[in-house]
């Protein structure tokens, strides 16, 4: 009896905590409906009086946010698609063939995850003047492509690693090459891990700001989050409607997340079992 | 063999052209950079000017401030994720007794935080820190407590811009954490049961060791994230009051874009990429170390 008291009690503990980890949520969620006074004195309430969708409204056109989001998924899906052909092919090789030069890169690759990002912005702002893609969208999509790559690689070597070796013995000795093996073996089997990649390194493109904020014209070609700062700064007042404008950039994460959590969880985990 | 070592070296090239162009070129030429004077513009020559870019450093307004907050930031946010994420990681795994609370429904909200974008999370913050309308305040007040101004007083700001990092990298730990645990064979549980350990002592004694791979994860991630970190505490703070809550990546940014002054910046990332490779070596070193001993 004692003991289920404890456990009880625990649970609860455990319970309040969850909750009031999730209160900024809950708070920011509910005020993007609010008013403002409605924000201001009755901050952790809501009633059906206080709904409305004002917000929504006036963050939709102050922040561009057609445009903004239309940039966003271009950059995403751009990078996307390198990161994953190129890391696929480089962590197939690097697991699967045995030569010294691709361990050696693949140690290079790991060791390339700890740069970080804003030590090499200056260096890539000056190359990209150079180059003519300073304020062009295909800046940010190279860019983002390259950094996701070392991460990629590591994913998609451990998952190769992991597979049985009898899998491309009969293809190796019916003659097909290497390419063969890749394309016809191991392309289908790579869909989970694919996933989790996308999931992975989508997010934080998605969720970037310093990239767009360093190589985009923040009027003429805005992003999501560059646009939130943006709008944030220009009516720190307005609670409700840059809490309407967190809540639509968030929208698509936060389904996909509760649609795909396996491949969430998978992706964080990924990196760290195998460390 | 030798035909397929050349393909593979096909397969591997343009992941290792494309890292190479995107990182580690930029990496030489911030190198390169710190060891001159220029604004930027293409028109203006770079000036070689040696060491002087490093030797300014201390010099610079802030840069105390700047480096002491920098440390202190990554310092508590590691050792505070790294502890909170271990709690939390231990109350969400599966118990031995019966739960009334779904608990994969626990670990996805645990988990949310760590989805919004650091900017998104940063917005929402800094209205929640508002000294005469934030929700914190508010909440302060209804428990009878005095209100806090939480952006303009030096030392809580601090503290603020802490609290909020660590609830936003926090989820990700947990999930590491948890999957430690769940790589924990159950006959150790079973036979420290048997000789009459008690779940505590269980977890001490096994639990912990057995976890050292992700203790050791989680300490890296975390700092790097810490120390790489900017937009959080910046859309937060603004590195405000004073220098008080400035940190390195800040001052990067500051020098290279408002102040056009390439050399300085450079010099700082250079300072920035230093530090962290440092930290992981010594990381890697203890905490593998203790890997070992058990």
């Amino acid at each position: 009896m004692k003991k289920k008291i404890l456990h009880f009690l625990y649970e609860a503990v455990l319970l309040i905590a969850t909750l009031i980890i999730l209160l900024p949520i809950f708070y920011f969620a509910i005020s993007a409906f609010k008013l403002r006074e409605d924000i201001l004195f009755y901050p952790l309430k809501m009633t059906a009086r206080m709904f409305t969708l004002d917000n929504f409204v006036v963050a939709y056109s102050k922040m561009k946010f057609f445009e903004a989001m239309s940039n966003t998924a271009f950059i995403t899906f751009g990078s996307l698609i390198i990161t994953v052909v190129f890391s696929s092919m480089a962590g197939f090789a690097m697991a699967r063939v045995a030569a010294r030069r691709f361990t050696l890169s693949y140690s290079f690759m790991v060791t390339l995850m700890v740069v970080p990002f804003i030590g090499c912005v200056v260096p890539l702002v000056v190359i990209m003047n150079r180059i003519g893609l300073y304020n062009s969208l295909w800046s940010c999509l190279l860019i983002q492509a390259g950094w996701n790559l070392p991460f990629a690689t590591f994913l998609y070597t451990g998952f190769m690693k992991s597979l049985p070796k009898e899998l491309e013995e009969a293809a190796v000795i019916d003659g097909c090459s290497l390419f063969g093996t890749y394309f016809r073996i191991f392309l289908p089997l790579q869909v989970p891990v694919t996933a989790t990649c996308c999931i992975r390194c989508g997010i934080g493109v998605w969720n970037d700001y310093l990239v767009s904020a360093s190589f985009l014209n923040s009027s003429k070609s805005p992003t999501l989050m560059v646009s939130v700062k943006k709008f944030f700064g220009q009516y720190v007042n307005e609670y409700g409607q840059s809490f309407a404008a967190v809540v639509m950039c968030s929208i698509p994460i936060v389904v996909l997340f509760l649609f795909l959590q396996k491949y969430f969880i998978k992706g964080i985990a990924a990196g760290a079992v195998k460390g | 063999m030798k035909k397929r070592i050349r393909h593979g070296t096909y397969m591997m090239l343009p992941a290792m052209i494309f890292a190479i162009a995107m990182i580690v070129v930029p990496l030489v030429y911030v190198c390169v950079l710190s060891l001159h004077k220029w604004n930027g513009s293409i028109k203006v020559p770079m000036e070689f000017v040696g060491l002087q870019n490093f030797i300014k450093l201390p010099t610079i307004v802030g840069f105390g401030d700047m480096i002491k907050f920098t440390f202190i930031f990554a310092f508590s946010v590691t050792i505070l994720t790294v502890l909170i994420a271990l709690v939390i990681a231990f109350a969400l795994d599966k118990p031995a007794y019966r739960c009334h609370v779904n608990r994969s429904l626990l670990r996805a909200c645990w988990y949310i935080p760590a989805l919004f974008g650091a900017v998104a999370v940063g917005v929402v913050w800094r209205i929640m820190y508002n000294y005469n309308n934030g929700v914190i305040n508010s909440i302060l007040t209804m428990l009878g407590l005095p209100k806090v101004n939480w952006l303009e007083t030096r030392g809580v700001t601090g503290v603020a811009v802490i609290i909020a990092q660590v609830w936003v990298q926090m989820g990700m730990c947990i999930i590491i954490f948890l999957a430690g645990l769940q790589s924990v064979p159950h006959e150790l549980y079973e036979a420290a049961t048997i000789d009459g350990a008690s779940r505590w002592q269980q977890r001490v004694k096994i639990a912990i060791p057995m976890l050292a791979p992700s203790i050791t994860i989680n300490f890296i991630t975390t700092s790097i994230a810490a120390f790489k970190c900017y937009e959080l505490p910046y859309t937060i703070s603004k590195g405000l009051p004073g220098y008080s809550t400035h940190l390195v990546t800040q001052m990067i940014q500051e020098y290279a874009f408002e102040g056009l002054n390439y050399g300085v910046s450079s010099a700082l990332s250079v300072l920035l990429i230093v530090i962290i490779t440092i930290i992981q070596l010594i990381q890697l070193v203890v905490l593998r170390r203790r890997e070992d001993v058990y």
